[in-house]
């Protein structure tokens, strides 16, 4: 009894102590409580490790991992709250891919130490063994909530989600895989399960949202952002109208070419952004979020986002 | 008393839950896309990381991959439901299965999809561009087929505005292909044909489920070297690569 009741004056304690520093914090007005976060991203990098060449080609010059470093190193120096992250096919594309499986291309990534990515379709292509196997140089997850990959060599290679705490935001991230069946040869994916994708990621994210208290839920998808009436086929379009509690879906797999993230609402009327920035690192796309401290905790409330074009340099 | 001191830790325990983290919401965001432009490479040799992991994987891709397979004698683009890339492409994969399996083989398709770059421009054809173009390792594989799987497979290709082909021609009317004449002679639901397919279609890939149950025959054989082999015949004979455009799928009015 004795060492319950210390217990329960050593919480209380801190309890106060907590108390006082919030309030502190919660007597400073404005800029205080705004707070950024800036999100790098890319998708279907597809092996482009160099520049595509200078022969005269549509996409001469263009793209590269080293240029891409540099100018993420760049924005890391000048943002407190970076994220960088990758929406899937990191494979399969150019001879480096061919000639050694995977091996540069994890190994750029983790020098220019993306965050997290989830998994393309061509990331199978080498074989689940290879991927797993190239994960080695990676010192990133592989955050996935819609395969099951018991009895694969993926099993232990992956997660779920996973949250970063960045200053006083809480990001929750998770990733989307497409449907193997009809895209990626039987051999390659093996037992790897494709399981739905909406019920999976509404599972995801109301658990970061609510249990986990996040601030902001991104989803990493490789469904592809938009198909034709005929082709009925759950994309990034029809997956944000069906959302609850996600904010971002950074997408892949189409190569879309977005001029702008497009905003959409989720099930509850509430905003969700969409971005995809083409293929083979021609772009890294950016976002830069700002939030306010939430007075009361409503999540359901139906919030809105306000989009603008990023001019200053 | 006592109760109202527990009553007491249990209220400040709840604030200290409730008070761990608070919430934040996303208001506004900005967006930008950055094109990585060769300006911008230019300035990356101060980026001695990258550069000194990827030498050694680039010294062995340069050594291996930049020797000239062919020339090409005008921009060949990737198009939809034909383009010259597409009807070069098929060419080769119709041509060399020919000549690899040694039979008669009516036509050769491949998925739109398979093939990766948008364009070869004019001039030299390295080695590393026909990796590029076809990165995946697919075996071609020959498959007889009767009418009906044909038309089904048409239907399909149409639904998904034509792929590349070689040895037959058709239009897309309504999502299927009418008007089908193969290896010069009007298609005959009734016959069979001999279909030269990337075994990733074969097998089911770009959801061509029609082709469930038929026997392949497979000699190893990749596509990718079915286009080396070739480019690099024509280019000993002294020919650049060229656009053909026959009109071999096209969109019915």
């Amino acid at each position: 009894m004795q060492s319950r009741r210390k217990f329960l004056q050593q919480t209380s304690l801190a309890a106060a102590a907590l108390i006082t520093s919030n309030s502190l914090l919660g007597e400073t007005t404005g800029a205080a409580d705004i707070t950024r976060l800036t999100i790098l991203h890319t998708n279907d990098v597809h092996s482009r490790l160099d520049p595509f060449p200078m022969d005269g080609g549509k996409n001469q010059g263009l793209g590269g991992v080293a240029a891409r470093a540099d100018l993420i190193k760049k924005i890391r120096s000048e943002e407190q709250h970076v994220l960088l992250l990758d929406a899937g096919d990191i494979f399969q594309g150019t001879p480096y891919f061919n000639l050694y499986k995977g091996e540069p291309e994890m190994k750029a990534m983790a020098a220019m130490n993306y965050d997290a990515v989830t998994m393309g379709n061509h990331d199978f292509d080498g074989g689940l063994e290879n991927f797993a196997t190239q994960l080695q140089f990676a010192n990133f997850p592989v955050l996935l909530c819609n395969y099951d990959f018991r009895g694969t060599p993926m099993e232990s290679k992956y997660e779920p989600y996973k949250i970063f705490n960045k200053g006083k935001l809480k990001i929750g991230v998770t990733g989307l895989g497409i449907e193997m069946k009809g895209l990626v040869p039987d051999a390659l994916y093996g037992n790897t399960k494709y399981l739905d994708p909406v019920a999976n990621l509404n599972r995801t994210a109301a658990m970061l949202k609510k249990e986990k208290s996040c601030d902001l839920v991104i989803c990493l998808s490789h469904l592809g952002y938009k198909y034709g009436p005929a082709e009925n086929k759950i994309s990034d379009v029809l997956l944000a109208k069906e959302t609850e509690y996600v904010d971002l879906i950074i997408g892949g797999h189409t190569h879309t070419f977005l001029d702008a993230p497009v905003l959409a609402k989720n099930k509850n009327g509430a905003d969700i952004l969409i971005n995809q920035v083409g293929w083979a690192g021609i772009i890294l796309g950016r976002l830069d979020f700002e939030f306010s401290k939430l007075k009361g905790k409503n999540l359901s409330t139906a919030h809105t986002l306000v989009v603008g074009k990023r001019e200053a340099e | 008393m006592r109760k109202l001191f527990l009553f007491s830790h249990f209220v400040a325990i709840s604030v200290l839950i409730l008070s761990c983290h608070s919430s934040y919401q996303a208001k506004s965001v900005q967006y930008k896309d950055y094109r990585i432009t060769q300006a911008d490479a230019a300035k990356t040799s101060g980026n001695a990381d990258i550069h000194a992991l990827l030498k050694p994987y680039a010294d062995s891709v340069n050594k291996s991959m930049n020797d000239e397979i062919a020339v090409a004698a005008t921009m060949l683009e990737k198009k939809q439901p034909e383009g010259p890339l597409g009807d070069v492409l098929a060419d080769a994969m119709l041509a060399m299965s020919k000549e690899k399996f040694n039979k008669q083989i009516d036509a050769a398709f491949m998925n739109y999809g398979g093939i990766r770059l948008s364009s070869i421009p004019p001039g030299s054809i390295t080695r590393g561009k026909i990796f590029e173009l076809s990165p995946f390792d697919n075996n071609i594989v020959v498959l007889k087929l009767s009418g009906k799987i044909v038309q089904q497979f048409l239907n399909h290709v149409a639904s998904r505005n034509g792929w590349p082909c070689a040895g037959l021609s058709f239009q897309i009317k309504n999502k299927t292909a009418v008007n089908i004449v193969i290896a010069g002679k009007p298609f005959d639901e009734q016959k069979e044909y001999v279909f030269a397919l990337p075994d990733y279609v074969a097998n089911g890939g770009d959801d061509c489920t029609m082709f469930a149950g038929i026997p392949q025959q497979n000699i190893g054989y990749l596509l990718r070297d079915s286009i080396l082999q070739y480019f690099f015949k024509l280019h000993k004979e002294g020919k650049q690569i060229t656009a053909s455009n026959e009109n071999r799928i096209t969109n019915a009015e």
